[in-house]
């Protein structure tokens, strides 16, 4: 990354040098040249390239501990981010550009469904230089309040979400102010917000910047106070005298960062997040104006606002040892007794007592006064209970009907299915775990890689290549297979994991050339909160889980440990009181067991439904076919058999037609159903969609 | 086969005037009809309609003891329309049908090949030919002669003739006057339908058949005038004999009282071509009736030869794997099973690991099968039964 920073490497260096790498360098220039320690740190070392980093020179003498103290200081949690940036989704500009959209419309989404609005959220990306971008992201959402809005902008690990459990897309306090701080990094712009809690009062417009070395944030404008618009006419002059970007509106806040970015369509991308985020969001309307001046509006297919998820008491199970002695020290309560059974959910007066009394502490006694052992004994005592499970109705999934509507609104298929699985908890944490999967049409024949080719000739159990074509690209019937091999100049018969290299090739060619859909890699969106992840799919329980299964048992190909193939896509979301994440740039859950568990019983779910409708897709097909090949020969049979007594040629082929029908009744069902949407038939289950079904190939005789 | 041909919509009849029928082709196509009539019902019924072939497999053949040789049995395959695996050939079988139905009215005949030929085109609206190849239509014929029980000559099918015959024999061939001891080096061709219709035998001084296995072995009978010098007639059939020849052969032997032996190679082929010739073969158990003579002999060339007759280890050919499978079924075949002279004729075959062709003896000295072998043999009445 440094590399790409170019011009802007000063600015970080200048902003954030991080504390370890300060003591080194201290500690040695201090003792070689007497002076105190980070003033000279940059003269002794600057240009001297990747030796300086700690590497060991001959002449270095010791640091001594005195050396050392003069170094020894706090780290701002702001230097140490700035410093480790990548831990928040700001390692590459391109990624940087995304993240800080995200934050923003996260937190957007949060504060609307927090008060109860139907989100509507404005999203402009405009290019200002050669690497630089504005992102401005509005909502209609309640508003800040004057006074905290410097912090919520200013300072890392500020916020409201990270002391309470309750489902939320933001949980940490960090999101929106390092987006602010990597946009200062590196253009030395401030961040820009304008908020507005009613239409009778005024709004508010901030410019700030953080103040790394202290985490606090500085403010630019107003003398250091900010800029009071009025409301109305007065306000609209003072808007275009300032050059603030706003859309009209009677409540919201709109925030504007300008960053080194890089903007590029495709996988990842925020055009990428948007999708899907209004696939999790039916509720939300996007408004989306991209670098090229594109606008790109996803409207609400829902006015209901997601049911609102309750704030819960942390259940004791999910306390780690430290946490607990935090909740003493910080608790009001006056007895241990009244501490347990206010501080924590499912703890009722009983329960508590007899933690006491596993613990060998007296129930009447000060929080305050546990001391660590004593915490110690009580976490024990914790772990032995038996403690009724958190209340789950704090969780609100998206629902098996939104899930599939969201679904197929996106992503193009003939089958969906979705289920929502029960609450389950980890660690005393209640999550829901859901799951939707749509089938078909995705894809093209001719996209398959040679690669790809290879592996999939190398995987299939199919005996000959016909039936490999057949079953493993969608839209292949029969006779597609035959002209495919026929312009690659292999036999029906061939065995597909028997192919040389120049036989695979040919065949690649000629898949190329035929227009039909085709098996790719399954598509896997994941989503923690309603909020999709794009990264790091790879450190992720959702992928891995989806990886682990057998998919083959749901008709689906796949080689061991890795994703299926087919024109499949995937959606998992997790809902939590809290998600774990593996780092705070909230890219990949954590693979808890209880989650893996419930991930699994998901996907079997959704698999399960595939399935049936693959089977019975497969069924439909082969009826098909079974019936032209009938037919194709019933025109000859009526002819022989009239040449020979005479009778009327057509009556009887009519009839034998009609017989022929009969027998592939099988093949009529589908028939009548191709090209409407129907009714998941019973034997699906419930909240599963079928657009539209192969056309059987039958020659009509 | 690239040729495509397309059908005409409705197959005009080639000559106008209708020939005359004989009983034989009005039970015929009456056959035919009611085949046709059964499809028309079953369709009238909404059934899928079927046909009824008798198996034509070594499970549905038994051997008779009495009349000593292979009967067919009464195992039937159903052959439907509606089923995957046999529409195509169910179509073909009716198509078969109609071609023998066309040939009849027309007052003509036709070779399998010819059939093929006729009944080959491209089905409407597929890529599909009716028949690929000549050996997917051959096997159909076979069907159909026995779903009907029809003789193929009754269908108006023949095979390409193949087998040749001379000897004190003057018959009569389609009208034609022809004495099988004045024809040459080449011999009197058997034609495929030998029927007393087309052949009748005039006059016969021959006393017996000498039948070999293939053209060099009986030109060398034949250059040596030996049926003069016997009486007899000698005939071969190009290795497994068709039908036309084992026809001519039964007739002969069974009209004019003429006993057959046989002269073959000693391979597992050759013990097949007799046991065919004695007791009927598999395929066509149907027609054993008309076919099988169960006292043709089985003159030579025998397991012992190589020793008896001094012969060069140049004659001597490895017997392969198939031939020792092969040779081991035949010996297992009910009418091999107890004769004990036949188990020690292959258990020596098998001894020997080596076959030998007829051709051998003549590779001793040119004429010493003619001069010799085969004249010891008949007499010291030498043969296996
Ligand atoms: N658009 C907004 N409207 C109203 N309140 C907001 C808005 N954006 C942020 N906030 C408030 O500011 C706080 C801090 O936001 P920030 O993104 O820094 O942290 P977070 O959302 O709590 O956690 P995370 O780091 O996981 O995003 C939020 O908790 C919320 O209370
Ligand atoms: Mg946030």
């Amino acid at each position: 990354m440094r590399n790409t920073k170019g011009a802007h490497a000063a600015t970080v260096a200048a902003a954030g040098r991080t504390a370890p790498s300060a003591q080194v360098h201290g500690a040695q220039a201090g003792t070689e040249n007497g002076r105190p320690a980070m003033a000279p740190a940059g003269e002794a070392h600057g240009g001297s390239g990747a030796a300086q980093n700690g590497q060991a020179e001959p002449r270095r003498r010791r640091a001594t501990a005195e050396s050392m103290a003069a170094s020894q200081r706090d780290i701002s949690v702001s230097e140490f981010f700035a410093k480790n940036r990548h831990l928040l989704g700001f390692d590459n500009p391109r990624k940087a550009l995304l993240t800080t959209v995200k934050e923003a419309v996260d937190n957007s989404l949060d504060a609307c469904e927090e008060a109860g609005i139907l989100p509507e959220i404005w999203v402009h990306i405009e290019q200002t230089g050669p690497q630089r971008y504005k992102v401005g992201v509005q909502d209609n959402g309640p508003g800040i309040l004057k006074t905290q809005i410097p912090n919520i902008f200013g300072k890392l690990l500020y916020g409201s979400k990270f002391h309470r459990l309750r489902m939320s897309r933001g949980q940490q306090g960090i999101g929106i102010s390092a987006a602010g701080m990597y946009g200062l990094l590196t253009t030395g712009k401030p961040v820009k917000i304008i908020s507005k809690v009613s239409p009778r009062k005024p709004a508010h417009y901030y410019e700030i910047q953080i103040d790394t070395k202290k985490n606090r944030p500085e403010i630019l404008n107003g003398n250091g106070d900010g800029v009071d618009i009025p409301p109305g006419e007065a306000g609209r002059k003072v808007i275009e005298k300032h050059g603030i970007e706003w859309i009209e509106l009677d409540h919201g806040t709109r925030v504007t960062i300008e960053l080194e970015a890089r903007y590029q369509r495709g996988r990842a991308s925020v055009d990428d997040y948007l999708e899907q985020t209004a696939i999790a969001n039916p509720h939300v309307t996007l408004h989306y104006i991209d670098p090229e001046g594109n606008e790109q509006h996803y409207p609400r297919s829902t006015e209901r606002l997601p049911a609102e998820p309750k704030e819960i008491k942390p259940h004791p199970y999910g306390v780690e040892l430290g946490m607990l002695l935090t909740m003493l020290k910080d608790s009001r309560a006056p007895t241990l007794m009244q501490f347990l059974t206010q501080s924590f959910s499912r703890v009722s007066p009983a329960v508590a007592r007899k933690l006491c009394d596993t613990a060998g502490l007296s129930a009447r006694a000060h929080p305050h006064k546990i001391g660590r052992h004593e915490a110690d004994k009580l976490y024990h005592a914790i772990q032995q209970t038996r403690i009724s499970a958190p209340a789950t109705d704090c969780i609100s999934p998206i629902g098996e009907e939104l899930l599939l509507a969201g679904l197929h609104q996106v992503v193009p298929g003939d089958f969906y299915a979705a289920v929502t699985r029960p609450p389950a908890v980890y660690r005393g944490n209640p999550f829901v775990i859901e799951a939707a999967l749509a089938y078909g049409g995705t894809a093209n024949v001719h996209k398959v890689t040679m690669e790809q080719l290879a592996e999939m000739l190398a995987e299939s159990d199919a005996r000959t290549m016909r039936k490999f074509l057949m079953h493993t690209f969608t839209g292949v019937n029969s006779d597609a297979a035959e002209r495919i091999l026929e312009r690659a100049q292999l036999g029906v018969r061939a065995m597909p994991a028997r192919l040389n290299a120049d036989e695979v090739a040919r065949l690649h060619a000629a898949l190329q050339n035929v227009n039909l859909d085709e098996g790719q890699t399954m598509t896997v969106l994941r989503y923690a909160n309603r909020v999709p992840l794009l990264f790091q799919p790879g450190a992720c329980a959702i992928t891995q889980t989806v990886a682990s299964m057998n998919w083959r048992a749901y008709g689906l190909s796949q080689s061991r440990g890795s994703l299926p193939t087919g024109p499949v896509t995937v959606l998992v979301h997790m809902a939590s009181v809290w998600v774990p994440y593996t780092s705070e740039s909230k890219e990949a859950v954590a693979a808890y067991p209880e989650i893996q568990r419930e991930l699994r019983l998901a996907l079997q779910a959704v698999g399960r439904k595939l399935a049936l409708y693959l089977g019975r897709r497969l069924r439909v097909k082969q009826e098909g076919e079974r019936r032209g090949k009938f037919l194709r020969y019933l025109g000859e049979v009526a002819t022989a058999v009239s040449s020979i007594n005479q009778v009327d040629r057509d009556e009887l082929y009519q009839r034998l037609v009609e017989v022929a029908k009969r027998k592939t009744a099988d093949a009529d069902v589908r028939l009548d159903e191709r090209g409407n949407r129907v009714e998941a038939p019973a034997e699906f289950g419930e909240h599963v969609l079928i657009v539209r079904q192969q056309e059987p190939n039958t020659p009509d005789g | 086969m690239a040729k495509k041909k397309k059908r005409p919509a409705d197959a005009p009849a080639r000559s106008t005037a209708k020939p005359q029928l004989s009983q034989r082709d009005r039970k015929t196509l009456q056959d035919l009809r009611q085949l046709a009539d059964s499809v028309v019902q079953a369709a009238e019924r909404r059934r899928d309609p079927h046909i009824d072939v008798p198996a034509r497999s070594l499970s549905n053949v038994r051997y008779n003891k009495v009349r000593r040789y292979i009967e067919m049995g009464s195992a039937k395959n159903r052959r439907q329309l509606f089923n995957l695996s046999q529409a195509r050939v169910y179509m073909q079988t009716m198509l078969v049908a109609s071609g023998c139905k066309q040939l009849i009215d027309q007052g003509k005949t036709n070779s399998i090949r010819g059939l093929f030929y006729q009944l080959k085109h491209t089905i409407e609206g597929t890529q599909e030919e009716t028949f690929d190849t000549q050996e997917e239509c051959d096997p159909v014929i076979e069907d159909l002669e026995v779903t009907l029980n029809a003789l193929r000559e009754e269908l108006h099918v023949f095979a390409t003739n193949r087998g040749n015959l001379v000897g004190e024999l003057v018959l009569v061939d389609s009208g034609d006057e022809i004495d099988c001891s004045r024809m040459g080096s080449a011999g009197y061709s058997i034609p495929s339908i030998v029927e007393p219709e087309v052949i009748q035998f005039r006059k016969c001084d021959a006393k017996f058949i000498l039948h070999v296995e293939k053209d060099t072995v009986w030109r060398r009978f034949n250059e040596d005038k030996f049926w003069r010098k016997h009486h007899c007639l000698v005939t071969h059939g190009g290795g497994q004999p068709p039908r036309g020849c084992r026809r001519l052969l039964y007739r002969l032997h069974h009209e004019l009282g003429l006993p057959v032996y046989c002269l073959l190679d000693n391979d597992p082929w050759g013990y097949y071509i007799y046991s065919v010739i004695k007791q009927g073969s598999i395929n066509l158990a149907f027609e054993s009736t008309r076919m099988a003579i169960p006292d043709a002999k089985y003159l030579g060339l025998r397991s012992i030869d190589f020793e008896r007759c001094g012969l060069s280890n140049s004659v001597k050919i490895a017997l392969n794997e198939n031939d020792i499978k092969r040779a081991r079924q035949i010996a297992q075949y009910p009418w091999f099973a107890h004769k004990k002279e036949w188990q020690k004729e292959i258990e020596q075959l098998l001894k020997n690991r080596f076959k030998m062709e007829v051709e051998s003896l003549i590779s001793k000295e040119i004429s010493y099968v003619t001069e010799e072998y085969v004249p010891a043999r008949l007499r010291e009445k030498d043969w296996l039964d």
